[in-house]
């Protein structure tokens, strides 16, 4: 079933130590297992795609990974720290830092102010606003910077969310369906912004349904289905395997 | 048509509406100019007002409900008057204590019961906290009544005190000047939290636990400072309480009601806006004045349908309506 990992393993080459590591991660709840065996790493600078049909257990493992719930069974590493045990606030002081699926923003709060709550994990003051506003013009939305958050659309949701998690800070970005629901111009730009964030050394886990995204930015790509691995490997190889066409291209066609 | 080029950089970091809070400020300064032989009615406001703030620190920035302040502000006032008085004295000390050295132990003593309090509830999600306050402050109530060293039933009265800077303490004109520091006090934290990262934390876990966890922020230890803070700040409401009351019983100081009270002047005023409590307790304390006499017994009625309609129509209470009004004439313009 995973006769990909070898070609995966050439890949990867001898690079820098890998930043995050996923053994064996497994999350029951009650009786329904939603990830089984897992196991995944992600090196400095690259981007790990994760794909499979609705309800494979993708961001129950982003959960698992940044804290949100607990492991059944497995361990998880950061830079060579065991965090299986972490608290989520306390992974995010560690370098992690998570979009959420469905967006959440503090309604109550303007833009500027929802960064602004991320920024204060590494800055005090004047210099966590200059901050805040500095990561806003970065994903696009500083022109938004006053309006309350409850106001903006989806796309720009989705971007107040990725500029959150840029304003903490991360070496290890994960990404749920951030493009997905943007009009092309709109995937084009973040597309280029998630590439260009790779590029300067953040490590990145992503979610994403649309295949071409993903088979463009990813370095490595896994395929989940029922929470169990289907397949690894490079993109090409991924979507080349049967299974995969199968399980997941077969009923979700993009 | 201004673009968004042109516009000017907005900030975050300020320390809120300084003109109304200061507007109100000046209002509660001239008041006793005014209505100087409604000294008795401005006194008890202020208090209230202050104590509204105090709630509103927890009860607003956190958005922790507490329904049991009154055990706080009990707090505050068993321990200065006890502290004050020779024959209650504990045995360990040769003398009474000034009332202002009481109202600040009154102070550590409740914010060490609101450590192990939140310490032991904020881990638990939903409504436990609030069931909590009710069950600590029906225990405070249960414990004062029951026990002789805080005079049991019959409460507790004042001892004579020493003189503030040569100011006689039962005053009414000194007591309001008391009242209307503790509100100036309040009001000077809330303005602070409002600018700081403690704030920004504080309405972060407010409006989405797991969000705000993703940030790092600690939800439990946040909810744990805001209410340390709206401790400290209730009990010196209670020491000054106490010196305007000169006599309390456990009944009249330790219920549900007066809890209840401090919560709905916070909730009617706007638990999401700075000067809101303020303006509630304000406003409530008028209302509450003019139903008395006018409508007599109605007068719970009134209050029951005024929380109905703010409940419904104004989740985030008066102030909360002003500013989407305010809101609106932003964007027409
Ligand atoms: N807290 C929970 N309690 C019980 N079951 C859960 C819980 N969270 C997720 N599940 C179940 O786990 C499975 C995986 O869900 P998950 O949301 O991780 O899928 P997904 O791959 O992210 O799907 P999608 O592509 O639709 O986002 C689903 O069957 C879901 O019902
Ligand atoms: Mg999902």
């Amino acid at each position: 079933m995973t006769g990909l990992t070898a070609s995966s393993l050439s890949a990867a080459g001898v690079k820098a130590a890998p930043l995050l590591t996923a053994q064996g991660v497994t999350i029951r709840f009650g009786g329904v297992t939603a990830v089984k065996n897992i196991n995944l790493s992600v090196r400095p600078g690259e981007i790990l795609g994760l794909i499979g049909p609705n309800g494979a257990g993708k961001t129950t493992l982003f959960n698992g990974l940044t804290g949100f719930v607990r492991l059944s069974e497995g361990r998880v590493t950061l830079a060579g720290r065991d965090i299986t045990h972490l608290q989520p606030q306390a992974r995010s002081r560690l370098g992690m830092a998570r979009t959420f699926q469905v967006e959440r923003p503090f309604e109550d709060l303007s833009v500027l102010e929802n960064v602004l709550v991320a920024a204060f994990l590494r800055h005090r003051g004047r210099a966590a606003e200059d901050h805040a506003y500095a990561v806003l013009e970065r994903v696009g939305l500083a022109d938004r910077a006053a309006q309350p958050a409850a106001e903006l659309n989806l796309a720009r949701r989705r971007r107040l969310e990725l500029a959150k998690a840029l304003a903490l800070e991360p070496r290890l970005l994960f990404l749920d369906e951030s493009i997905a629901g943007l009009n092309p111009p709109a995937q084009q730009e973040m597309v280029a912004l998630i590439r260009e964030l790779a590029q300067s050394g953040l490590g990145i886990v992503m979610v994403e349904h649309i295949m071409h995204v993903i088979m463009t930015l990813s370095d490595h790509v896994i395929c989940m289905a029922f929470g169990e691995l289907l397949a690894e490997g490079t993109p090409a190889a991924v979507a080349a395997h049967p299974d995969v066409i199968r399980a997941y291209l077969g009923d979700d066609h993009d | 048509m201004t673009t968004a080029a042109t516009l000017p950089r907005p900030r975050a970091l300020t320390f809120g509406n300084l003109w109304l809070s200061g507007a109100l400020l000046l209002v509660m300064a001239l008041y006793p100019l005014v209505f100087g032989k409604a000294m008795n009615f401005g006194v008890s406001t202020l208090i209230f007002a202050g104590l509204a703030m105090s709630w509103n620190i927890l009860g607003g920035w956190a958005g922790q409900t507490s329904l049991g302040h009154a055990a706080l502000l009990g707090i505050g006032a068993y321990t200065m008057t006890l502290l004050a008085t020779p024959e209650r004295l504990p045995a360990f000390l040769p003398a009474p204590l000034a009332p202002w050295w009481g109202a600040l132990i009154g102070m550590v003593v409740a914010v060490a019961l609101a450590a192990v309090w939140g310490g032991l509830t904020f881990r638990l999600r939903g409504s436990y906290f609030t069931l909590s306050t009710i069950a600590v402050a029906l225990v405070l109530r249960l414990v004062a009544i029951n026990s002789e060293w805080t005079g049991s039933s019959e409460g507790l009265f004042m001892p004579e005190l020493p003189t503030l800077f040569g100011l006689d303490l039962f005053d009414r004109k000194v007591e309001y000047g008391l009242a209307f520091a503790f509100v100036l006090l309040t009001l000077v934290v809330t303005h602070l939290i409002r600018r700081s990262r403690l704030g920004y934390g504080l309405q972060a876990v407010r409006e989405d636990e797991d969000g705000a966890r993703a940030l790092g922020i600690d939800p439990t230890r946040m909810k744990l400072i805001a209410f340390m803070i709206s401790a400290a700040l209730t009990a010196l409401g209670g020491s000054i309480y106490a010196i305007y009351l000169q006599a309390f019983e456990p009944h009249t100081l330790l219920e549900l009601p007066i809890s209840v009270q401090i919560a709905l002047m916070a909730i009617i005023g706007g638990r999401t806006s700075i000067q809101g409590p303020l303006i509630g307790a304000l406003l409530l304390s008028i209302f509450g004045e003019v139903f008395r006499t006018v409508f007599s017994n109605a007068n719970l009625l009134i209050y029951g349908v005024l929380i109905l309609v703010v409940t419904i129509y104004a989740p985030n209470g008066l102030m909360g309506l002003f500013r989407r009004g305010g809101l609106k004439l932003g964007v027409n313009r």
